[in-house]
């Protein structure tokens, strides 16, 4: 069952630029029919998961640790349903889009391209072999730095050039920890690897490699003073990778993150043989204060999110780094949370493009009356991305308090609220642009087209409903913290 | 002394070629430049697993009836995943910076930086 | 003995590749380096590793070198602001650091060549029992390729198509078909 997920993108990915040819229309329907699927089969795991509490498939039939396994446990599960979500809206909202951003001869190739890096994600995140990440990381770099590429201005290039450069040294920074982990444990599959490494904890290799692995998930992560591939990557890219890098392609890293610090090392390694988690907070305290102050200083919409995605990684990695259970549980709310609201946003942001080809905040004028549906829901994503009770993100940010005082982190506490005030202040920069400022243009409504609204709707209303009943998200992220902390 | 350089060699000149090759992916100006660094950084580190799977008086990991004790076999499986892997990416680099130099008359990074900043004043003001 | 010339070899030739203005003789130079590098493969006893990379490393990547430095430029710049010195030391600075911690950890890493190490002892014995008695394949680096971490394989059978995908994205002209 589990393996499907992976195996259905990749068998769009090869049908589309085959079907392309004769029209580009059908890149466009198969993608579709295998965001579909995976969905549903993602729905299918939920269900069994849920009932028999760990999924897994084993290549060929060898037993792990000798073949390669998937696993689904709580964890991976919350990704899943989301990345599979997100997959679908991409795709339905790319159609309107990616026609007039990217030229109609790379349109299937750019289809198959999507498809690929979707494969490469799932595979990442279902997969229990160290190994197996690595390949898969990079199916989903490869195809993300070609994605960037094929951006409407000519900055997408160097964009794409830089996160190349910056990709690889973190994959192969991984490629290196697993190298050490491989020399010491001689294992490959994540469970066993975990039982190995206990005894041998006080090893110079084994603290080696946890080095490079977190350095180059890091890198890929974006967190703060490797960050400088992101903004440029974020905004120069077309609207829907923008939207679908923002939403899923940094969560995929920060869940390989966690996996590595809790399902390959432990709680014990991280803390207490070496003082990994205490620099890693105040790393990512510095991130959330950067992220936002730079968010601050930008004029272009898409760079502002992006700045501000880079400070939302912060408080990521801050439920990461404090380690206790309601911390990690904020982290994973804050993941899902904010795969919701950064697809909402970078969605508008690229609607905005598509209708008035502007990017720019200044001269987004009076532009609530001309898209007032758009910019309605740009403020409930907004407030929701400040943190504003019975929105998503006010979940998050509660649970990353609750984690940092049952740790007695106190020096947390205001720059969390610090960094909601700032972020406030960015959104509010633009809504205050878009509704109070008078425009030069007396021109009546010109909404999104409904495919390209449609998604931000959806995602929007998800965004207020599960800050209103929280139930679902609560008692997912909790049982992936037991099941992830427990054994 | 020297039996420790001896077990150890391998390693180390690995790592060597590792920060060379590192050290022309950060350092230099040139994007080719910087894909060749890219290139020996992974070629080393493949050299760095390949030494991992050496055993001593091993034969090759192919069965053979007077063989005694083979070499490890699986860092050479990683390591021929790994090297198609490293020459995708060379491929989709070079592409992109053929692409780069269409666009820019340029691979030098510097220059193509300064056309950009200047590019970004423009829109702004 | 000769194993420690060639390993000499190697950093003489990366060196030289990296420093050398002419991006030609660099290429040139590079795909040499692949080459001692498949010879010092074959010394290992990795002769399946030591095709791929005469094929792939020196080869295929060679010629996509020459065939991108014949649609760019074959000469390289110097900078020319004063930026440069800062640069550099930063770079070596970072590069300095990584190497110091990768030398930290080969510290209590078995011996070269140790029979004793866990990589040989854990996955090691299954596979190379198992490819005669389970599977009847002679070779046992494609016994792992193709059985044991078959699908490995399949991942970089799709780490290729997406290259492929990428290069034809990116190069296609805009007016050709």
């Amino acid at each position: 069952m589990i393996l499907y997920i992976v195996i259905i993108p990749l068998f769009v990915s090869l049908l589309t630029p085959l079907f392309g040819m004769f029209n580009r229309k059908y890149a466009y329907f198969i993608s579709l029919l295998g965001a579909i699927i995976t969905f549903l089969f993602v729905i299918f795991t939920y269900k069994k998961v849920v009932t028999h509490g760990k999924e897994y498939y084993w290549f060929g039939g060898f037993e792990p640790p000798f073949g390669i396994e998937y696993v689904v446990d709580g964890l991976n599960l919350i990704l899943l349903l989301i990345i599979s979500f997100i997959y679908l809206l991409v795709i339905i909202y790319s159609k309107k889009s990616s026609e007039k951003e990217i030229e109609d001869k790379r349109l299937s190739l750019f289809y198959c391209l999507l498809n690929l890096f979707f494969t490469g994600i799932l595979g990442i995140v279902v997969t229990g072999d160290i190994f197996n990440l690595y390949v898969f990381v990079e199916i989903a770099s490869l195809s993300s730095y070609t994605l960037i590429a094929l951006g409407p201005k000519r900055q997408s290039l160097m964009a794409s050039y830089n996160y190349l450069i910056l990709g690889t040294i973190g994959a192969t920074f991984v490629l290196i920890g697993i190298g050490y982990i491989f020399m010491a444990t001689g294992s490959l599959n994540m469970a066993d690897i975990k039982s190995r490494l206990v005894p041998i904890y006080h090893s110079k290799m084994v603290r080696t490699a946890f080095t490079f692995i977190t350095l180059g998930l890091c890198l890929k992560l974006a967190l703060f003073p490797l960050h400088i591939w992101l903004p440029n990557a974020y905004a120069y890219a077309p609207s829907s990778v923008g939207a679908l890098l923002a939403a899923t392609g940094t969560k995929v890293s920060a869940y390989a993150l966690i996996r590595v610090l809790y399902s390959v090392f432990t709680i014990d390694f991280d803390t207490n043989v070496i003082p990994f988690n205490k620099v890693f907070v105040f790393i990512s305290l510095i991130a959330i204060l950067a992220g936002s102050f730079l968010a601050l200083a930008q004029k272009n919409l898409k760079k502002m999110l992006a700045y501000s995605s880079i400070g939302q990684i912060g408080y990521i990695t801050l439920g990461i780094a404090m380690s206790n259970e309601i911390s990690l549980q904020g982290s994973v709310l804050h993941i899902f949370n904010h795969s919701l609201m950064k697809c909402a946003l970078f969605f508008i942001a690229g609607g905005i493009f598509y209708k008035k080809g502007i990017e720019n905040i200044n001269d987004m004028k009076g532009i609530a009356k001309e898209m007032p549906f758009t910019m309605a829901f740009f403020v409930i994503a907004g407030l929701s991305l400040v943190g504003v009770p019975l929105t998503v993100g006010f979940l998050s940010k509660w649970y990353l308090l609750l984690g940092a005082i049952s740790q007695k982190y106190f020096f947390v506490i205001p720059v969390i609220l610090i960094s909601s005030l700032l972020s406030f202040i960015y959104i509010w920069r633009v809504i205050e642009t878009a509704y109070f400022k008078d425009s030069n243009s007396t021109k009546s409504s010109s909404e999104m087209p409904l495919g390209m609204i449609a998604p931000v709707a959806v995602v929007t209303i998800l965004c207020i409903y599960f800050g209103i009943f929280t139930e679902l998200p609560l008692l997912l992220t909790k049982e992936a913290i037991r099941i992830l902390i427990g054994n | 002394m020297l039996d420790l350089i001896l077990s150890k060699y391998n390693y180390w000149i690995s790592i060597l070629l590792m920060m060379i090759g590192l050290y022309g992916m950060i350092a230099k100006n040139n994007l080719i430049k910087k894909i060749i660094g890219m290139n020996i950084f992974q070629v080393s580190v493949f050299l760095f697993y390949i030494s991992m799977g050496k055993v001593r008086d091993g034969t090759a990991p192919i069965h053979w009836d007077r063989a005694l004790i083979y070499d490890n076999p699986i860092p050479h499986v990683l390591i021929l995943t790994a090297i198609v892997v490293s020459i995708s990416t060379t491929a989709v680099a070079l592409a992109l910076i053929i692409r780069i130099y269409k666009n820019f008359q340029s691979i030098e990074e510097d220059q193509i930086l300064k056309v950009l900043a200047r590019e970004e004043n423009k829109t702004d003001s | 003995m000769i194993d420690i010339f060639l390993l000499m070899f190697l950093v003489i030739f990366s060196i030289y590749s990296i420093h050398t203005e002419d991006l030609l003789s660099s290429v040139i130079v590079l795909s040499a380096f692949s080459f001692v590098m498949t010879i010092v493969w074959t010394r290992l006893n990795a002769v399946d590793v030591a095709f791929t990379e005469a094929a792939v490393g020196a080869g295929v990547s060679t010629i996509i070198f020459l065939s991108a430095l014949s649609r760019t430029k074959r000469g390289e710049e110097k900078r020319v602001t004063k930026k440069i010195n800062i640069y550099n030391l930063f770079a070596a600075l970072i590069v300095i650091f990584t190497g110091s911690v990768l030398v930290y950890g080969t510290i209590d890493m078995p011996a070269f060549g140790d029979i004793e190490a866990p990589a040989y002892n854990v996955l090691a014995p299954r596979f190379i029992i198992g490819s005669m008695a389970e599977l009847g394949i002679k070779n046992f680096v494609t016994s792992i390729l193709a059985s044991y971490r078959g699908y490995d394989t399949l991942g970089e059978t799709t780490v290729i198509f997406t290259a492929g995908v990428s290069v034809v994205a990116l190069l296609r002209r805009k007016g050709g078909t």
